[in-house]
């Protein structure tokens, strides 16, 4: 069986043999799960045992894209980067943009699986069905921006380029893989997988192309939609600002988080929003096969970033009590090259200043000390001085010094930058995540703070709300849809699937997908050992109320929070302890 | 009344492109009322977003006061 859109190939890579075998995709996974997310969980659920090391040679690094990568369809130019997570032991998927998608795909691929380790530390260069390993000693130790720079300028235009940072070498397991220097698999450690390998970089060239039934009626259809919805002025505002426009918001709404997660509102904003920020606009910048463009290029300074995003201002700006645009830049860029995710990097920085100032332990850092930042991110990377224990994440930290009830995680991984206590929803989808608290699950803010009618405050009715913006994004990325399509829908989506793989889909059928998808992700977890007792929020929210904006007051009762749990479980048939049953495990 | 209106987004079209202009509303009228007062209905805006009132978020038919500054934004999604 194969489906026009796949490449209905997978090349699969042992790295300690220096081998690598292409095989037929398992179309009868693709059906289910589609590409990208949903079917990267189904490969490492069917193949990775129960308690495999996240570092060992036996994990399993998955880069898959989707039937619509290669194609005009819009936003469609990303990756899915997965593995087991080193942070926390759950299953893990990344989404990564620019270009190496459409390159994977035109090399002939619908999945890299990387497997085993290379004895010494190398890169793999892959051009269509030629793949060579190469020896990396002299990118071993360097930045993700040295090294991209290296390896564009030996094999030139055309050539996309994944790599990792020395946090990544040195399994910091808030590591990231970088991809076009400024884009990033971000969380849970990913970047420590690859490097567990000893692998470096992947170097991808593709020159073939992707099937359609029709290319005339598709590339019609297709600039349709691309002109009447994905290009109208709901989702272009990402042209002109990216996520900094998400940060006045985000203050007037009550969910910006301030030193540490202390309070969730800054009358200092203004000091560092998008308008203050976008003054340095460089140039611009986006992925393959993207109508919006939401990249900024920036200089301010002595920095330079693409970006920054919301998530980087707002942990490297006022939640560790720093305002300078310059130095949030500077934050960013630093992270980028050491191959750290910005937002547990910063996180675990957060906490140390608030040890620090309340004298529990002394950390040498301070809110407002943005020079002593950048340090510590090298010192992480590395793994050397005081970043030796931060790079183990604020979880571990914690457990060693002190301070758990404001260590902002769930699962050990640290928070994104919306404070849930202003966006109660927010704290059950980061409760509930497949990979510990992530925002881009369930986006809750956008329904219950974003709005007009819907109050934040309250359990009610957050279960199924949760549920139904997780299954909306379990289909978006496992279409390998970038979230900037704000207004992409369930029929947009089928009458896409039908145009690309010739084969009808419905909108009911895309439901059920994002259904499957979070049951075959939690199935994982749950064969770890994860369940209820892990489906926490931080004490932080339900102990102290937040201070001043329009969340002021406000924490969330214990008893809410479990409440939320609960219909989030009975939306899902989950039982009261989070377990699935073994009658939906044996549908997956 | 006096007070002031703010667009975010997408909105600011109801003020010919403007982001803010200071008018006359009825005495402790409603966010939406005042909404009203500019030819603009929530209700009828597919992607509208929230209110907020002097900087802090508030649902739309919470009243006003002499002076507020109330804001309206268009749709916020992504992360």
């Amino acid at each position: 069986m194969t489906m026009l859109g796949y490449k209905n190939c997978v090349l699969r890579v042992d790295l300690t043999m220096k081998s690598a075998v292409p095989e037929p995709l398992r179309m009868d996974w693709a059906e289910k799960y589609i590409g990208s997310k949903g079917l990267a969980i189904k490969y490492l659920y069917e193949e990775l045992a129960p308690g495999t090391d996240a570092l060992g040679p036996e994990n399993k690094l998955l880069f898959t894209n989707g039937p619509f990568t290669g194609t005009p369809v819009p936003c469609s130019g990303k990756l899915s980067v997965a593995a087991k997570s080193p942070a926390t032991g759950t299953i893990l998927d990344c989404s990564i943009g620019g270009h190496a998608g459409l390159q994977i795909k035109y090399a002939g691929y619908d999945a890299l699986i990387f497997e085993g380790k290379l004895n010494e530390p190398g890169y793999v260069l892959i051009e269509d069905d030629k793949i060579q390993f190469k020896d990396a000693s002299e990118l071993w130790g360097q930045g993700s921006h040295v090294v991209e720079g290296i390896l564009a300028k030996k094999y030139g235009h055309g050539y996309s380029i994944l790599s990792i940072g020395p946090a990544g070498e040195n399994l910091v397991t808030m590591a990231c893989i970088n991809s076009d220097y400024y884009r990033q698999a971000g969380r849970g450690g990913i970047g420590a997988v690859m490097g567990s390998k000893n692998l470096k970089a992947i170097v991808v060239k593709g020159t073939g192309s992707v099937e359609v039934p029709n290319i005339i009626e598709a590339t019609n259809r297709i600039i349709e939609i691309l002109q009447a919805d994905t290009l109208q002025e709901d989702n272009t505002f990402v042209f002109d600002c990216g996520t900094t426009a998400f940060l006045e918001a985000c203050n007037d709404g009550g969910i910006l988080p301030v030193n540490n997660f202390q309070d969730a509102t800054d009358e200092r904003w203004t000091e560092y929003n998008g308008d203050v920020l976008l003054q340095g606009k460089k140039g611009k910048r986006g992925c393959g096969s993207c109508g919006l463009g939401c990249g900024n290029f920036l200089q301010i300074g002595d920095a330079v970033c693409e970006g920054p995003e919301y998530e980087s201002i707002a942990v490297a700006g006022p939640n560790a009590g720093v305002r300078d645009p310059e130095a949030i830049l500077k934050y960013n860029q630093v992270a980028d090259d050491m191959g750290l995710d910005t937002i547990s990097s910063g996180d675990v920085i957060i906490w140390a200043m608030e040890m620090t100032e309340k004298g529990i332990h002394d950390f040498g850092i301070r809110f407002g000390d943005h020079v002593k930042m950048l340090e510590y991110l090298q010192l992480m990377a590395k793994r050397e001085g005081i970043g030796a224990d931060l790079a183990l994440g604020v979880r571990a930290c914690a457990a060693k010094y002190g301070g758990e009830d404001f260590a902002m995680h769930v699962k050990g991984l640290e928070f994104p930058q919306y404070e849930p206590r202003g966006s109660w929803g927010m704290s059950l989808a980061y409760a509930v995540s497949d990979r510990g608290a992530c925002h881009m699950r369930a986006y809750a803010p956008n329904v219950e703070v974003f709005a007009a009618e819907m109050p934040p405050y309250t359990a009610e009715g957050k279960g199924q709300m949760v549920y139904d913006l997780g299954e909306f994004n379990a289909v978006k990325f496992s279409l390998c849809i970038c979230d900037f399509w704000a207004t992409l829908n369930y029929e947009t989506m089928a009458e896409l699937m039908t145009i690309v793989t010739g084969r009808e889909w419905t909108v009911a059928e895309m439901g059920e997908v994002g259904r499957r998808v979070i049951n075959i992700a939690r199935a994982f977890n749950q064969r770890e050992g994860f369940n209820r007792k892990d489906d926490t929020i931080p004490k932080r929210l339900v102990n102290d109320a937040l201070k001043s904006g329009a969340a002021a007051g406000q924490k969330i009762p214990q008893e809410a929070f479990e409440d939320m749990l609960n219909q989030y479980y009975e939306v899902l048939g989950w039982d009261e302890n989070g377990m699935m049953p073994e009658s939906l495990i044996c549908q997956l | 009344m006096q007070i002031t209106i703010s667009l975010r987004g997408t909105l600011t079209k109801y003020l010919n492109g403007d982001k803010e202009r200071v008018l006359q509303v009825p005495e402790h009228c409603t966010c939406d009322e005042a909404l009203k007062t500019i030819g603009m209905d929530y209700r009828e805006i597919k992607r509208f977003g929230f209110v907020a009132v002097n900087g802090k978020r508030v649902m739309i038919h919470d009243r006003l006061s002499e002076g507020d500054q109330l804001k309206a934004y268009s749709s916020i999604s992504g992360g």
